[in-house]
């Protein structure tokens, strides 16, 4: 009983390994931000970074 | 020598050897150990009154050994210091001869083997090694018994009831071997070890109770 | 006439053929003794005096007088029929015996059995633990001291100690005293213990036991109430996991292999490649916007991971940048920040440093497309130039997961085996060589579940 219970955890760990990978898992804390205007490349300091918020902010604009 | 019916020159009752190689019997009406001669029946001896039995096996038992049948036709009963068992005179279909040894319930067939050179009582001592028939035997017991009694036909004269060493041998196969030391020479029987089961037996004496 | 070849009727001598059982009197206190195994046993301990009496004698003469000091209970009583093996067998004798190992003493009860055409067994207890013990029919073969073997299997010597027998009650197929000892030695195989008794004369008789459960034996006989607990590990009691850890272990291998595969199909799949480098200085004393843009650059194949490496050189300082990852196509821009700080020094204990002038991060699940880098460094003012490597890489390989899979693979199986080994500690604590550390090869292998 605890055998077929192995499989089947083992097949699960396989695919969670095979899906971690295919889709690019990674472990970082990454802030995701939708909608960057185009403008932003001719005035970069016009983007407002979520992340500047939990660090000091010693530039701008 | 073929069957023959004679009378028992004690009682009169009507004796018969059923088995070529019997050399001895006892007359069932007055327990007179009867040995054959060439020419008629000799009293020898007489059985004095067996203990109560605890063998389920009796003459007239019926078994197996491998695919060979055999019936039971005669035992002596040996007694020693510990207690006693049975070793029971048995005949195959194709005439040979054996033995089935009954100790406790314990089971082995033996059968007589001639073997140039077999040890004194001495030189087998507990523990020792042997070998024969290839195969590798080691000394179990070493046992001082009398003969209490004998039943039915036998291969040779016994009734004799001095004290005689038995020296019993097991292998680590579920062989089986015995040394006689009731002759002058040591006598070697060879076989196995049997379970009940194996031995599938038919007419067994009743129990009380079971 | 009798027919030739044929053995005669029944013969008119000989008493009718069945075998009855006999009740005598005790010659020491007048109590009855009853002879359950028609004339097979030797000795007969009275049940109310306790005498031991030879059962072939038909006056039942004493053989030894014991004043018995203690008393111990069967739990099966003497009597009592029950099917074992498929075979019924009667429980006619009883004793108790003692060992004494280290000071300290133990004591286990024994039981007689008997069937008129099988013949006797046994039954000891220890503890709650119960065996049933066959005598042997054919010779182990001693190994190199420490162990035995039967019928193809390897038994290894578990204890030698000499047995006394404090109680008797009923009847034995061989002669017992009270008081008397033997040495007796156990090997084991679990659920099997080879046993063997060496009497004074130095005769040995080899017995081989087998495992039973309280409960079962209790049904077998059909007693009332529970059977004792059984109390720690016995020398020959199953271990519970028995095989398990070993298919386990083996299931863990083939998972793996194939966790091995995966991570080599991943890699063989991913186009690792450099896609980005640029160096950069930043003037910690400038003032005005320090955050800009970089050129842009391509990431291509499926969603994979991108790895951001920042190497400055930072001396005895620290610079933080605020990272943006930007899609130029459909606008997504991953936020993310990293602090690169390096310091050194000498103190009593020597020169030491800390943290690093080379920082990595890897970014999940970035898709194709083009994209830029939008910066914006960080640091304490007027403390000079700081010089800096952005290297932006494609299908970066995320070690973790492998390693979380082996983790998540093999704690299943390493718990499973410690329990087993626990459980192989505990055995062998009660024997001859108990083990000080947990050694991998005590780990027997018990019954498949």
């Amino acid at each position: 009983m605890i055998r077929r219970f192995y499989l089947v955890y083992g097949l699960g760990v396989l695919a969670l390994l095979a899906t971690a990978q295919y889709r690019g898992w990674s472990f970082a804390s990454v802030n995701e931000v939708k909608n960057v205007p185009k403008s932003v490349r001719d005035n970069p300091g016009s983007y407002r970074s979520t992340y500047i918020f939990y660090h000091g902010y010693s530039g701008g604009k | 020598m073929t069957e023959r019916k004679s009378n028992c020159p004690n009682c009169g009752a009507p004796i018969q050897f059923r088995y070529s190689s019997s050399v001895q019997t006892v007359c069932e009406y007055c327990k007179s150990i009867l040995v054959r001669t060439d020419l008629d029946l000799q009293k020898v001896g007489q059985v004095a009154d067996l203990p109560p039995d605890p063998s389920p096996i009796q003459i007239a038992t019926e078994g197996k050994y491998g695919n060979r049948n055999f019936v039971v036709v005669g035992r002596i009963i040996y007694q020693y210091e510990q207690g006693g068992w049975n070793e029971w005179h048995i005949v195959f279909n194709d005439g040979a001869s054996g033995w089935l040894s009954d100790a406790q319930d314990e089971y082995a067939i033996s059968f007589r083997k001639d073997v140039a050179k077999l040890p004194s009582q001495a030189e087998a001592k507990l523990g020792k090694d042997f070998r024969w028939d290839n195969v590798a035997f080691q000394v179990t017991s070493r046992t001082l018994a009398h003969y209490l009694g004998v039943e039915g036909e036998l291969p040779f004269q016994y009734w004799d009831k001095t004290d005689v060493t038995f020296i019993d041998l097991r292998s680590s196969g579920g062989d089986f071997a015995t040394l006689d030391y009731s002759d002058a020479l040591p006598a070697l029987y060879i076989g196995k070890a049997v379970d009940f089961d194996d031995l599938r037996l038919q007419n067994v004496r009743r129990f009380e109770g079971w | 006439m009798p027919t030739p070849n044929a053995p005669s009727g029944p013969n008119p001598s000989k008493a009718a053929s069945e075998v009855h059982v006999r009740s005598l009197t005790c010659p020491g206190c007048g109590g009855p003794v009853s002879l359950r195994s028609f004339g097979q046993a030797v000795n007969a301990a009275c049940e109310n005096c306790h005498s031991i009496l030879d059962a072939q004698d038909p006056n039942l003469k004493i053989l030894q007088q014991v004043k018995a000091t203690e008393k111990f209970w069967p739990l099966i009583p003497l009597g009592k029929r029950g099917k074992l093996r498929g075979t019924v067998y009667e429980a006619i004798g009883y004793q108790y015996r003692r060992i004494q190992v280290d000071g300290v003493t133990y004591g286990w009860s024994e039981y007689v059995l008997f069937n008129p055409y099988q013949g006797f067994r046994y039954l000891s207890e220890y503890d709650g633990h119960w065996n049933y013990v066959s005598p042997l029919r054919s010779l182990p073969k001693a190994l190199a001291g420490v162990s035995s073997q039967y019928l193809g299997q390897t038994y290894r010597h578990f204890q030698t100690s000499d047995a006394k027998t404090s109680y008797v009650i009923g009847e034995f197929p061989w002669q017992v005293r009270v008081g008397e000892t033997v040495e007796v030695t156990d090997y084991v195989a679990p659920p099997r213990v080879l046993s063997s008794e060496t009497t004074g004369d130095k005769e040995t008789t080899w017995s081989l036991g087998e495992y039973m459960n309280g409960s079962d034996l209790w049904k077998a006989f059909s007693l009332p109430g529970e059977p004792p607990p059984a109390i720690g590990v016995y020398e020959n009691q199953p271990a519970p996991l028995g095989d398990l850890p070993k298919s386990i272990w083996k299931w863990c291998a083939a998972f793996l292999v194939g966790a091995v595969l995966l991570v080599i199909l991943n890699a063989a799949t991913s186009h690792e490649k450099t896609v980005f480098n640029r160096s950069f200085s930043f003037d910690t004393s400038a003032t005005g916007e320090p955050s800009f843009v970089t050129d842009v650059f391509e990431v291509t194949g499926r969603s994979a991971p991108v790895k951001v490496e920042t190497d400055a050189n930072v001396n005895n300082n620290w610079i933080y940048l605020n990272y943006a990852l930007i899609n130029e196509d459909t606008g997504q821009a991953y936020d993310f920040g990293r602090e690169v700080s390096y310091y050194y020094g000498r103190d009593s204990d020597g020169s030491w440093t800390e943290g690093s002038t080379h920082n990595s991060v890897t970014l999940p699940s970035i898709p194709p497309g083009h994209y830029f880098l939008r910066i914006e460094p960080e640091s304490d003012r007027g403390h000079g130039t700081i010089a800096y490597t952005v290297t932006v890489s494609q299908g970066a390989v995320v070690v973790s997961w492998f390693l979380i899979a082996i983790a998540l693979l093999v704690v299943p199986a390493v718990m499973l085996t410690w329990r087993s080994m626990s459980f192989e500690h505990l055995r062998w604590q009660e024997s001859d060589h108990p083990k000080t550390s947990l050694n991998l090869s005590q780990i027997s292998s018990g019954d498949d579940d």
